[in-house]
């Protein structure tokens, strides 16, 4: 009881951080629970082609006759691993760039922030498509590297300049006095302060990764055997299932993967809302503005039936 | 003057990044473009002679018996003079089936950016001004939701609802090919018909700029010369728009540069779907038939484009901050 309770003050506290961390968990338990949920092997054909949503198939059947639902809760399984793989590839090559530019500065710097900003102007999706082209169809793994290989300048930016900011706060200065090793300072001064920019950047890359990952597919560069949104959305393409007037087939992967993106999205969000101080006093500010309002409203009140009270009295 | 030249003197050498790429992917990749050519010829029944071969390794600028570095210059020497070789899938030199397309994307990029710049910039500027409000909360948790859906997915719901089931827009094509080209009312209507719901699906994947404005905007209003604005008795929508909006734009035209690579490669997958015949169109065909010229021109194409388009935003910022201006004279 006392825990459900403390779950309702959180919700209410912030309720886009609830609402978007609940749909990508109720996502998560979909796809990974997916035996739970669905009898069907995912690439079984077990009725007959494009069947329209029944009790049987609760979002149809495919061209192929294989149940929609199974794929893509199966399908997520994979979708998701690419986006996680791939946003922390992303990552690592962002925090290792961004950090040592910005903490060690002068040559080293200059080096990094040419390279990155050299492979950030040339265009990431259509480097990723000439990529999977020579490498024809790969493996959803193969993309995950091929979206990290790509994407990461931008993080790589980003947290470069974090780290210029507090390189020269006085607590950096301070801990080079005292004679700390370059490691320590790195990962126990440098990396704390910039855990929520680390955290947002590594939700964005996440959710990048797995759009990236259903256009690539949807395109046709994944390997068809394999189940991913992605490449649902290309064999739902592919069939004309829009044509046939077979909705379900596109709609199952679609919602998934718009709901996935937005409940990450709203995560985020709140990540900034969070840790930028402006945001944050804005937040504060709006809240004591609206205590205020009924605080005026209760005065108005008081003063009102202040004022009534002799009427009656005279009367 | 000199920025200006360090700025082009990088874009340069990035371009020659990019063709440095395009030169060694190819032949860093298991099997080349010619054996996998030879192999459907050979299945389709085709006649292979060394004539074949040599002409292939002619069209391809790829071969076996001249050193790398010398079909590297031959290579560098070609793409500057504009000779990009000859798709395979259309059987024309790649410059000319990639200008076709250009104009379509720059037509529907370019009218993306203008519509969307303006809408999120203002809406931007509206609702910090009027933070903590209810409106606030609706149009910024609006514009974070639409914004992060999947532009397939965005773009299959719209064509699905809007062009393929109501019949409200059209299924494919720039304009009604009964039409010829021509400056009429008639021809160029149709233009702006057939791109009304792609640009719409652009327009709304593009609105978490809405945030970015939103949060400039936030920053901008808590300096002290907003205050001393307000103090000094100016009214507000001067301060609005005169003191914080226009500082407020500057990072705005960065983070345009950062993200037009990111444009380009939305308008692609928006073009495919809405059967509009832009470059993504041509790149998706040169996928399906393995157009290998065609693939690489097309990322040459979007490199410039890219590299243009962050030229025109180094520019901009030039000409409306002043303080880069006298910090570099």
């Amino acid at each position: 009881m006392k825990f459900l309770k403390s779950l309702k003050a959180m919700f209410l506290s912030n309720p886009k951080a609830s609402v978007g961390a609940s749909m990508v968990l109720i996502i998560f338990v979909l796809c990974f629970g997916a035996p739970l949920f669905t009898d069907y092997e995912p690439n079984a054909r077990i009725a007959r082609p494009h069947q329209a949503p029944s009790a049987d198939h609760i979002v149809g059947t495919t061209r192929m006759g294989r149940d929609v639902l199974s794929q893509t809760l199966y399908g997520g399984r994979t979708s998701i691993m690419v986006g996680f793989v791939a946003g922390g590839f992303v990552m690592l090559m962002a925090m290792v760039v961004g950090i040592s530019a910005g903490y060690f500065g002068g040559w080293v710097d200059n080096i990094l922030s040419f390279f990155t900003n050299m492979v950030m102007v040339i265009p990431s999706l259509p480097l990723m498509l000439v990529l999977a082209a020579f490498l024809d169809q790969v493996s959803p793994f193969v993309i995950a590297v091929i979206i990290g290989a790509t994407s990461w300048p931008w993080g790589a930016r980003v947290i470069r300049a974090q780290t210029l900011s507090i390189r020269n706060r006085d607590f950096i200065h301070a801990a080079e006095v005292m004679g700390e090793r370059k490691r320590r300072m790195l990962f126990f001064e440098v990396m704390p302060n910039m855990m929520s920019i680390l955290a947002s950047c590594l939700i964005g890359t996440i959710i990048y990764a797995i759009m990236t990952e259903a256009t690539l597919g949807f395109i046709g560069l994944g390997d068809p055997l394999s189940v991913t949104w992605g490449v649902m959305l290309y064999n739902a393409q592919q069939t004309s299932a829009i044509r046939i007037g077979a909705w379900w087939e596109i709609l199952a992967p679609s919602v998934m993967l718009a709901s996935l993106a937005i409940g990450l999205a709203l995560i985020n969000f709140s990540i900034d809302e969070v840790s930028n101080p402006k945001l944050r006093a804005q937040r504060i500010m709006a809240k004591f503005r609206r205590e205020q309002k009924v605080e005026a409203k209760k005065k108005a009140a008081a003063i009102r039936n202040a004022g009534s009270e002799p009427m009656e009295a005279k009367a | 003057m000199r920025y200006i030249f360090t700025r082009l003197g990088f874009y340069f050498l990035a371009f020659l990044f990019a063709v440095t790429i395009n030169f060694f992917l190819p032949r860093m990749m298991p099997g080349d473009p010619i054996s996998s050519f030879l192999g459907r010829l050979a299945q389709s029944g085709g006649q292979i002679t060394p004539e074949t071969i040599a002409a292939l390794e002619a069209l391809y600028g790829y071969s076996t018996s001249v050193p790398l570095w010398q079909q590297f210059i031959g290579y560098l020497q070609s793409i500057m003079v504009g000779e990009w070789g000859v798709s395979t899938r259309f059987f024309q030199p790649v410059i000319e089936v990639l200008g076709r397309g250009t104009q379509w994307t720059l037509l529907l990029v370019g009218g993306y950016l203008l519509i969307s710049y303006t809408l999120t910039t203002f809406l931007g500027i509206y609702v910090a001004w009027k933070r903590g409000t209810w409106a606030d909360s609706l149009i910024t948790v609006g514009s974070v939701v639409i914004s992060s859906i999947p532009a397939v997915v965005m773009a299959l719901l719209l064509y699905f609802a809007f062009a393929s089931n109501l019949g409200w827009f059209p299924t494919g094509y720039a304009y009604d090919p009964a039409l010829d080209p021509a400056y009429t009312w008639e021809f160029v209507s149709s233009v702006l018909y057939h791109l009304a719901l792609p640009m719409i699906a652009m327009v709304l994947l593009g609105m978490g700029n809405v945030m970015g404005m939103r949060s400039n905007m936030i920053n901008q209003l808590g300096e002290d010369f907003i205050v001393m604005g307000w103090a000094k008795g100016v009214r507000d929508r001067k301060v609005m728009f005169s003191y914080g909006a226009r500082n407020a734009i500057l990072p705005m035209i960065t983070s345009f540069a950062m993200s037009v690579g990111a444009i380009f490669g939305g308008s692609l997958i928006i073009e495919i779907i809405f059967n509009y015949p832009g470059l993504g169109q041509v790149m998706f065909q040169a996928m399906l038939a393995r157009d290998y010229p065609l693939i690489q021109g097309y990322l040459l194409m979007m490199t410039i484009m890219v590299l243009s388009a962050n030229f025109i935003a180094d520019m901009l910022l030039f000409a409306l901050d002043p303080r880069l201006r006298t910090a570099l004279d």
